[in-house]
């Protein structure tokens, strides 16, 4: 009776072994068309994610149609393969996994992506770890870059977590987005600049008087990075603004008609909010409509998107977003790339097109000119020739007006243009349209639009 | 004290002696054998991915069971899964201690703090104490939030490997699984077992035989939450990362699904139920496709039917298996099994 | 410091406090009289919630009107749901109750996913309206006046009723009732029902007054529990204190301390009085 038991266990485990073998040999992939394959990091559940792919899809399709990509190391052009990489909701849990198959398992030659900045902080490591370049065009912590020995860690204290030693690694990596201090300057500036002297002059306050600020945030890295940015900047710049309440809640938090109702306790004169587009919108509507508190929102550029609009709807009339693409400011756009990429984007797929997917675009066109300049795909020769890319300046505008990754550093972020956005009320379209009322100008292009003004509801603070 | 180590060593002797000659015995060699051979037959992102998972879980809702069996059902496993995995991490990182202490370190104070939670939890009934343990959890990540500066828990970091990623960590994970089940299993099988078992039958009927109930109960909790920290410190290292979101309910609830599904209360349903549930969240995502085909114009609430599909699904596989299976999978298997030898031996003579 | 934001954050406690009444009294009748633990009570307040905004935003209905097609819509899958699933582990292992309320979660959460996506939602109020110069009548308002309807008619049905004293029978020893003829059956169908409509009732109230999403039912469930421990089990003033209690002193602690600590208060609470009395506050022995 034994025997024939250890023979059908033998027997089983060559089975088991011949199974999984042959299953193994057959996921071998055949000899491939040459083709240049781009993984593109989204959360496909989310709505900047869905727009992070349309454009993705027609920017390659632009791309491949225009005869592709020549790469000379092969003496033909090929065309691009979009990749898509599902982090389902960018968190870090969930987007490890999917990077590590797609950088592993399909062998994508560049990374195009990133949206959370704790979500990339993680899927980054992969990248690093395995030199692949990659364009992070989400992700608003500068750690994404500046974490390693280039940039002095970023300020990191030593022995921190968020440290990576591999210099190597890191200069694979590339920010082709604002940070949280870039756009944190943009709105305390504005606030400084536009809107104080606005509540001054409406409400005849002595000049003395500060302009008091609140900050709503989610709990995470974002929502902590901007909080702290906007601070810093207010006192390294001397800014006549007084923080006078700020209040964090947890990121799956659906209703803030108690953190509402402490802000309005506070007084204050503005509300930035610091999240997403489901959260901010649902605080925009809940503060003026449930709590009653009248004051002025400004959004994060990371709800530019349709979705935000259609949330808003008649909520969002005077309320402000802080933003570097506007294609609700328009037509005709301060950019003449706009007008082409919304064009196409709406014959597309029916919807204007969102922040996420136009530095998702520009990014494509980056990588495609690298290749190209490489001349090849190997990952060092293509990380070096977007180290020194040249391009005019796309869908985002940039201080310089060329696409240039930080000329005279060693760890590449470009500097992109934010300005301020208000928006109106559209009653044809049923939701709102915005202008651009901050900066005057940017870049030598005069960029505004309208002029700043308090919404008729509004009530200042003490 | 002496008499109580030569017992416990004869009392070990004697359950590996009577191990070697069951069937089952045979069953385990094999499964050993199947579990070391895999990885090399197959790519390295199936055992960094699929293959070190189902090891961990394996001994995470291993862990579970041990306190299931004595009558404790908790909500709240994760927490210590999340201990282990932060603490291992963050003496690695911040103090610079070696990974492999760090992560006896963890499992330590995972089930130093298990047996806190389980003194508060010693007099509660089965509701009660499933409420507090996820109410436990909760509380641990408002508190590891609120402490960022010093846990990094919101944006998460690396936590540093013991051997090398891939291969190395795989036999380690499996070296780390087969001891720490074969402890759990001798626990099991021990007298501490038995008092689980009463307990968890009618534990009024318990004491008055004169079990203490407490100190077992309180014996439960320190050795699965010793046990779920190792699991969360081997854990954080297989994804390379760890994050507060180790703690959510999701991980509480993983482990309980893997033992109902496989088999309460036996030693191999956790690890069946492991392999299952992992295997499934590995691949079933590529039905989503297919899914999307045949129901996505019923549902134009959502852009992808899959992901609530496929969780809708396994809500109705727990029920069901609780319903009409719930010894879970393994008897099933063993009958399957027997059959099969029968219906051999009937061929033979 | 007592400022209006205080006071504020404290009516916003009451509203809160008048849903986790309403769902934690539906509990209790089902705890009571069954025997039953069921920890997916909380997704029958959520399916309420959808059903009440399907019905006002699909067909019109006055959204207060909606908040009875929840309840009897409520009350019918909750019955369909416990003669499918419950009763089939009722007298078996004690643990099995918590797995059959596990796998309800991930079925009605995702269900509510397919069905209504998973968008944040409120039911659109006509609300608040003036009466004459005096006062406003919002939401929160007639949320409080529905509340206190619901809970008299409940007594009055407990307390005159046939069926009502049917479930208190059983309440209290099912073996005795039995044998002086109440029909088991009959009983926990009807109590089963009864508990459902109030958690659909919790749901379509929370509905319009909060925004809401697939996965609101999951703490309030343990809330509305630590409500009976506090409050005593089979008692409807101790769920109206412990509710309006619970319901303050979260909306206080989020206010004062901020929202992360939302849940972690409740818990906190529930723990600590857990571990002084394990029978809860006002409990009765043994359970």
């Amino acid at each position: 009776m034994q025997k024939s038991l250890i023979v059908i266990i033998v027997v089983a485990i060559v089975v088991v072994a011949g199974v999984v073998a042959a299953w193994q040999l057959t996921q071998v992939p055949s000899a491939e068309a040459r083709k240049i394959k781009i993984g593109l990091v989204a959360g496909y559940d989310l709505a900047e994610g869905q727009d992070m792919d349309r454009a993705a899809k027609l920017a390659v399709q632009e791309i491949n149609d225009a005869g592709g990509v020549y790469v000379s190391e092969w003496h033909t052009s090929v065309e691009v393969e979009l990749v898509p990489i599902n982090t389902v909701n960018d968190s870090p849990q969930n987007s490890v996994g999917p990077v590590t198959q797609a950088v592993e398992e399909t062998q994508v030659d560049l990374l195009i992506g990133g949206y959370t900045s704790s979500g990339t902080l993680a899927n980054q490591k992969v990248a690093i770890d395995n030199r692949v370049p990659y364009i992070i065009t989400g992700a608003s912590s500068s750690l994404v870059t500046r974490r390693g020995p280039q940039a002095e860690y970023g300020g990191l204290a030593e022995g921190s977590e968020y440290r990576v030693d591999d210099a190597e690694g890191m200069s694979y990596m590339f920010h082709y987005c604002t940070t949280t201090a870039d756009y944190s300057a943009t709105v305390v500036r504005f606030f400084a600049e536009e809107m104080k002297p606005l509540l001054d002059t409406t409400y005849e306050f002595d000049t003395s008087r500060n302009l008091r600020l609140a900050i709503l945030y989610r709990d995470d890295a974002f929502g902590k990075g901007v909080a702290a940015d906007s601070k810093a900047i207010i006192e390294d710049e001397n800014l006549p603004i007084d923080v006078v309440i700020e209040r964090s809640y947890p990121a799956d938090t659906i209703s803030f008609l108690t953190d509402l109702t402490a802000i309005k306790d506070a007084q204050p004169d503005a509300v930035y909010v610091v999240d997403f587009i489901a959260n901010t919108g649902q605080i925009i509507r809940q503060g003026q409509a449930d709590v009653e508190l009248n004051t002025v929102y400004i959004a994060v550029e990371c709800c530019e998107d349709p979705a935000f609009y259609t949330l808003l709807a008649e909520y969002g009339h005077e309320q402000l977003l802080e933003s570097k693409f506007a294609p609700y400011a328009g037509p005709p756009y301060y950019l003449s790339s706009l007008d082409t990429y919304v064009t196409n984007y709406q014959a597309a797929y029916s919807t204007l097109p969102g922040m996420m997917g136009a530095d998702t675009y520009d990014a494509f066109y980056i990588a495609a000119d690298a290749i190209e300049r490489a001349g090849t795909v190997d990952k060092a020769a293509v990380r070096d020739a977007i180290e020194s890319c040249a391009l005019d300046q796309m869908l985002i505008m940039t201080e310089t007006g060329k696409i240039e990754f930080s000329t005279g550093t060693d760890y590449h972020e470009i500097a992109p243009v934010t300005f301020v956005e208000q928006l109106i009320y559209n009653i044809d379209a049923g939701e709102c349209r915005s202008v651009i009322v901050y900066p005057e100008s940017a870049a030598g292009v005069s960029i505004k639009q309208d002029d700043f003004v308090l919404p008729t509801a509004y009530t200042p603070g003490s | 004290m002496k008499q109580l180590l030569l017992d416990s060593f004869n009392f070990v002797k004697k359950e590996v002696v009577a191990f070697s000659h069951s069937e089952k015995f045979y069953f385990v060699i094999a499964a050993m054998a199947i579990v070391a051979i895999l990885p090399l037959l197959v790519n390295s992102y199936t055992v960094t991915d699929i293959l070190t998972p189902m090891i961990i879980f394996a001994i995470y809702a291993s862990s579970w069971n041990l306190l299931a069996s004595s009558g404790q059902g908790s909500l709240g496993h994760a927490a210590f899964l999340g201990l282990g995995g932060f603490v291992s991490a963050l003496l690695a990182v911040k103090l610079g201690v070696p990974p492999i202490l760090g992560l006896f370190i963890g499992s330590l104070l995972s089930a130093a703090i298990g047996l806190l939670i389980g003194l508060t939890c010693v007099r509660l009934k089965a509701w009660f104490l499933a409420m507090v343990t996820f109410g436990f959890s909760v509380i641990i990540v408002t508190i590891f939030s609120e402490f960022d500066d010093f846990t990094g828990a919101v944006m998460g970091f690396p936590a540093p490997l013991i051997v090398e990623r891939g291969l190395p960590f795989y036999y380690l994970s499996f070296a780390f699984a087969v001891i720490s089940i074969s402890i759990m299993y001798l626990v099991m099988k021990s007298k501490i077992g038995l008092a689980f078992k009463a307990i968890h039958q009618n534990e009024l009927e318990a004491k008055m035989v004169g079990i203490n109930t407490g100190k077992y109960r309180l014996i439960a909790f320190i050795i699965s939450t010793f046990f779920a920290g190792l699991a969360g410190a081997l854990y954080a290292q297989s994804i390379r990362y760890i994050h507060v979101s180790i703690f959510d309910p999701t991980y509480s609830f993983l482990p309980l699904m893997m033992c109902v599904i496989g088999g309460l209360s036996t030693i191999e349903g956790p690890l069946i139920g492991s392999a299952i549930i992992v295997a499934i969240d590995s691949y079933l995502y590529r039905i989503d496709g297919v899914l999307q085909a045949l129901m996505g114009s019923l549902f134009p609430a959502v852009s992808s039917v899959g992901p609530p599909v496929r969780t809708l699904g396994l809500g109705l596989f727990l029920l069901v298996v609780v319903i009409f299976a719930p010894k879970g999978l393994s008897p099933l298997i063993k009958k399957a099994y027997h059959y099969l030898r029968r219906s051999l031996k009937e061929e033979k003579s | 410091m007592i400022t209006s934001g205080l006071i504020q954050a404290l009516l916003w406690g009451v509203a809160t406090g008048c849903i986790y009444i309403l769902l934690a009294t539906g509990l209790n009748i089902i705890f009571g009289v069954m025997k039953l633990v069921n920890f997916a009570h909380g997704q029958l307040l959520m399916i309420g919630a959808y059903i009440a905004f399907t019905v006002t935003t699909a067909v019109g209905l006055n959204p207060y009107l909606s908040i009875l097609v929840a309840m009897a819509a409520v009350a019918v899958i909750g019955v369909g749901v416990e003669r499918l699933t419950f009763r089939n582990v009722l007298g078996t292992d004690k643990l099995n109750e918590i797995f059959v309320s596990l796998g309800l979660i991930y079925v009605f959460e995702n269900a509510a996913v397919l069905l209504w996506g998973n968008t944040v939602r409120q039911i659109p109020s006509p609300l608040p309206i003036s009466i004459g110069q005096i006062m406003e009548v919002n939401d929160r308002l007639l949320a409080i006046v529905i509340v206190i309807i619901i809970l008299v008619s409940l007594f009055l049905l407990l307390k005159k009723t046939k069926i009502g004293l049917a479930m208190r029978a059983t309440s209290q020893k099912s073996n005795a009732s039995m044998l002086m003829g109440v029909n088991i059956e009959k009983v926990y169908i009807f109590t089963f029902a009864l508990g459902a409509a109030l958690a659909g009732a919790a749901g379509a109230l929370y509905g319009i007054i909060f925004p809401f999403n697939p996965s609101i039912g999951a703490l309030p469930t343990i809330k509305a529990f630590a409500i009976i421990i506090i409050g005593g089990l089979g008692s409807i003033p101790g769920a109206v204190v412990g509710g309006l209690l619970y319901g303050i002193a979260e909306e206080t602690a989020v206010y004062l301390l901020g929202a992360t600590w939302r849940d972690a208060t409740a818990f906190a609470l529930l723990i600590i009085v857990l571990v002084i009395r394990p029978t809860g506050l006002f409990g009765e022995k043994g359970e």
